[in-house]
């Protein structure tokens, strides 16, 4: 059977060794991310090439590397990305910070007070991955006390899925408190039905 | 939510808008998409993994679910898709690698280089197998490159059984009897042992998609096939899995996912290419970002 022709020790050598994260060249700042990825002590390092990275690819790594080492230390190293001019960047900063439930739930009141509009809006999202309950009561405690209708909205589309029936009377609430903003109302309905359709 | 005395079985009645929340989250979750189209399918399934677990109504599971206790979402996510495996399994990858991809790869190397192709997870080697079997009975130009197929999976009771290339004939149902005649002798119990020339032309390794020193040994692939298996991963794991598999490419190099899998939910690393008979992600020849 001489048609694909199958060669031993096709496998490469070991890896060479890391470099380091403040290297010129993008392609080394990329393997020294990923080399970190699981170091508890490498997270102020992370944290500090992360307020500087500028290429993609690179941030990619590490927020990858601090997803996977966790903990408050790697939550508290991304969450400044959210007030970051960079759109890309608050994203990837916000699919990190999803994937670390338990780490980012006792940050969400802060988060939730930030004098930034957009910094308690992308913070919605934060809540679609926590168990229910808190889910439920952090963004409760948002809405009643939040004056833009986009927060609200946003604290809304979440609580749509991952909502529990303590949200209804809030949910009611806003609904009052935003009558006259045309998309609120609606979006609220949905969010009721959704709710109280899923509780039967 | 309600239950209902279903001829004096209890079973759990789900409401549309249960259903509504529960795509949403699996297509957040996984990028399955289900539509209301394919209700019944999704019900049966879902009142499956409620009974299963013991859950006394849909969001008891809901609740059980969104926090992958006992690994919950693999069990769900199992019931939504064919786990078992089998040759020519998603054939339509296959024919866009004959038809589309290896195309593109060879245009783009020296005569003579080498294709390199990946199967990873390869489990008990049916789908590095099937790669070489439709290379051969595929891809007109299979005599003139040399081409290396490498079958990895983390499991090396697996991988001695794709070394030993012996299947039942529930592994072979999508080939056809020419195939089977051509490369298959048949042996005790009715089961089939793959021609030893195919055997010794794939090489059986041990490897970790999830951990970087273990993916640092390979380099250099032209295509990867890397199907089913970063669904079952947490976030960060699917991460750092793509981040892997990136440096394993060459330049412009493809990976294939399993039809319920999708790099871009995972990663931006790669582009999208959309093919007639695949959706592959390629790694970008030039990249700089």
């Amino acid at each position: 059977m001489p048609l694909i022709r199958g060669r031993r020790g096709s496998v490469a050598p070991g890896a060479t060794p890391p470099p380091v994260l403040d290297d010129p060249d993008p392609e080394s700042r990329w393997a020294a991310a990923r080399a970190l990825a699981g170091q508890a002590d490498a997270v102020p390092e992370l944290a500090a090439a992360l307020r500087h990275e500028t290429v993609p690819r690179v941030r990619e790594a590490i927020l990858t590397s601090l997803m996977r080492i966790g903990g408050s230390a790697s939550a508290e190293a991304i969450v400044p990305c959210l007030r970051s001019e960079d759109a890309g960047l608050r994203a990837a900063a916000i699919e990190a910070l999803q994937a670390l439930p338990s780490a980012i739930a006792p940050m969400m009141a802060q988060l939730f007070s930030d004098p930034e509009t957009d910094v308690r809006l992308l913070a919605t999202e934060l809540a679609r991955n926590m168990k229910a309950s808190d889910a439920t009561r952090l963004l409760c405690d948002l809405i009643e006390h939040e004056p833009h209708p986009n927060v609200c909205a946003a604290a809304i589309e979440v609580l749509a899925e991952v909502g529990t029936p303590e949200a209804l009377p809030v949910l009611e609430r806003c609904s009052v408190r935003f009558a006259l903003t045309p998309f609120l109302p609606f979006a609220i309905s949905m969010a009721i039905a959704r709710i109280s359709g899923a509780e039967g | 939510m309600d239950d209902r005395d279903d001829g004096g079985s209890r079973a759990v009645r789900i409401s549309s808008e249960e259903v509504e929340r529960f795509c949403d989250f699996l297509y957040r979750r996984t990028g399955l998409s289900l539509s209301e189209g394919k209700r019944y399918f999704i019900d049966r399934r879902l009142e499956e993994r409620i009974a299963a677990t013991g859950s006394p109504s849909f969001r008891a599971y809901f609740s059980l679910l969104r926090a992958d206790a006992d690994h919950e979402i693999e069990f769900l996510i199992n019931s939504f898709t064919v786990n078992e495996t089998y040759f020519y399994r998603e054939d339509h990858q296959l024919r866009c690698m004959t038809s589309n991809l290896l195309g593109t790869i060879v245009r783009q190397r020296p005569s003579g280089s080498t294709i390199r192709i990946w199967s990873i997870p390869c489990s008990t080697g049916e789908e590095p197998y099937s790669i070489a079997l439709w290379l051969m009975e595929n891809w007109p130009q299979v005599d003139n490159h040399n081409i290396e197929i490498v079958g990895s999976d983390i499991d090396t009771r697996a991988l001695t059984a794709a070394a030993n290339g012996i299947y039942g004939d529930r592994a072979l149902m999508r080939l056809s009897r020419v195939i089977v005649d051509r490369y298959f002798k048949p042996i005790a119990d009715g089961r089939h042992e793959i021609d030893e020339g195919l055997r010794n032309s794939i090489e059986f390794t041990r490897a970790n998609v999830i951990d970087p020193k273990d993916m640092a040994r390979y380099r250099d692939f032209d295509l990867i096939f890397c199907r089913n298996v970063l669904i079952y991963f947490d976030d960060a794991s699917r991460r750092q899995a793509a981040e892997n598999l990136y440096d394993c490419l060459r330049p412009g190099g493809y990976i294939c996912l399993g039809h319920s899998e999708s790099m871009s939910r995972i990663s931006p690393l790669f582009s999208v290419c959309r093919f007639p008979d695949a959706i592959v992600y390629q790694k970008p020849e030039a990249d700089h970002g």
